[in-house]
């Protein structure tokens, strides 16, 4: 019986998550209003106030939803044993093909913009990135793909920044765009921390990734 | 509840018992009576279990196989090219059977059954047909030629593939099987590959092949 109340509850967490994803992705922080939010989500205020107790509370609670699901989702991707650069590139494209699609994804990232600059929700969603690229950076030094010298820690906050800048610079509306800025992005990057022998394969692989990401992407 | 989950865990027990007897000194020469003992079991638990050796073996067979294909699909359902999933897919498994086992028992014991049990059947052609759908996948994206009969190109790449794993087993108990794939990939990528791709999975293999090269890398 309270398993089965607890499932309710968290469906119901969940529903509230997604109308508010909704919201999020498409407007921001300071113009989403939690009445919009109830109206989408079908729930009585009550509901939602039993699980979030403010419209900040709300927004974190997203913040920290879509994190968790983009660290299975690199998990995963890491399980597919590629070369450390490969799954560095594999990363970027994952997260801006979700970026573009998916409404948590984007709502995620544009709160970690608004709200996630005054708390310091910032620095601990996105030291745990630039940490886990730190990783894979060093296994790509390990693959030969990476010049020995550079620092795998300097590597990763730069990819990091790179993907958070792009979107303030391109338009997630328009994937085509979008796909294409990365693509040149990476080329331009390639050059400062790989080794000149390995750049011809890796920017061939970046040329199919954009592809494949091209056929994938379909805008909100 | 408890009691399946005993009897969950003797069926284990017995299974991984054989598979080190198998794995130790072979299929033929291991007995169930040696297999009861390993297992520190009664002749009654293994029978309630299974019927014979060869149901042993075909449980193995079949639970060996199903680690490899999962390994196989995860690698090639992800949004990577069609092609480059085979090719990686393909040192992925040859990988595990390295590492796993029961994989690696099961690899055995198909080779022993091949033509007279099901699930040895069963298992070829799987692969067969997985390797076909992916080489329909990767002719579509226009790195396999576009002339190429799917299903002829699954069953050379199964076949070359379970070859290759072979004369490693045969020649050098195993050592040299990544070498073995390595080798037998480039013979078929300049057959198989479209001219635009072709350069381009040289390189795919020769990054493959250095991963998976057991000497340092030189830095």
């Amino acid at each position: 019986m309270t398993e089965q109340l607890e499932r309710r509850a968290d469906t119901t967490r969940l529903q509230i998550l997604r109308a508010a994803s909704h919201q999020f992705a498409r407007k921001s922080y300071s113009s989403v209003s939690l009445d919009d939010i109830l109206a989408d989500a079908e729930v009585t205020k009550g509901a939602m106030y039993f699980h979030f107790r403010s419209k900040y509370a709300l927004a974190s609670a997203i913040i920290e939803y879509r994190a968790a699901v983009a660290r299975a989702s690199v998990d995963q991707l890491l399980a597919q044993k590629l070369s450390g650069l490969e799954t560095m590139i594999d990363i970027s494209y994952l997260v801006a093909i979700e970026d573009i699609g998916d409404e948590t994804a984007r709502a995620g990232l544009n709160l970690l913009e608004s709200i996630g600059r005054t708390d310091g929700l910032q620095a601990t969603v996105l030291g745990p990135w630039v940490t886990a690229f730190a990783a894979i950076a060093g296994k790509a030094v390990k693959d030969g793909d990476i010049i020995s010298d550079r620092d795998p820690q300097g590597i990763a906050r730069l990819l990091v920044s790179m993907y958070l800048g792009l979107r303030q610079t391109s338009n997630l509306a328009e994937p085509e765009r979008f796909l294409r800025d990365l693509e040149n992005m990476w080329a331009l990057v390639l050059p400062g921390f790989v080794k000149p022998d390995r750049i011809d394969y890796l920017n061939q692989f970046i040329t199919r990734r954009t592809a494949v990401a091209l056929k994938k992407a379909t805008p909100l | 509840m408890v009691r399946q989950a005993r009897s969950e865990a003797t069926r284990r027990r017995i299974i991984t018992s054989a598979v080190e007897l198998f794995n130790e000194i072979g299929y033929p020469a291991a007995g169930l009576g040696d297999i009861i003992e390993r297992a520190e079991m009664t002749k009654g638990a293994l029978y309630y279990h299974f019927d014979s050796k060869e149901s042993l073996a075909t449980a193995i067979i079949e639970e060996g196989s199903a680690h490899l294909v999962e390994a196989f699909r995860s690698i090639t359902a992800s949004s990577a090219p069609a092609l480059e999933g085979i090719i990686h897919g393909v040192f992925v498994v040859a990988d595990l059977l390295s590492t796993d086992q029961i994989a690696r028992s099961a690899t055995q014991l198909l080779r022993a059954f091949g033509e007279f049990n099901d699930a040895a059947a069963r298992t070829y052609g799987g692969w067969v047909a997985e390797m076909t759908e992916r080489t329909r996948q990767a002719i579509d994206e226009g790195d396999l030629r576009g002339d190429l009969d799917p299903q002829a190109v699954g069953e050379t790449i199964v076949g070359s593939m379970l070859g290759a794993e072979l004369l490693a087993n045969a020649t050098s108990a195993g050592a040299d099987t990544m070498s073995r794939i390595t080798r037998t990939w480039k013979v078929l990528l300049p057959a198989l590959v479209s001219s635009e791709s072709l350069s381009y999975f040289d390189e795919f293999l020769a990054r493959e092949s250095m991963r998976h090269s057991p000497a340092p890398q030189a830095e």
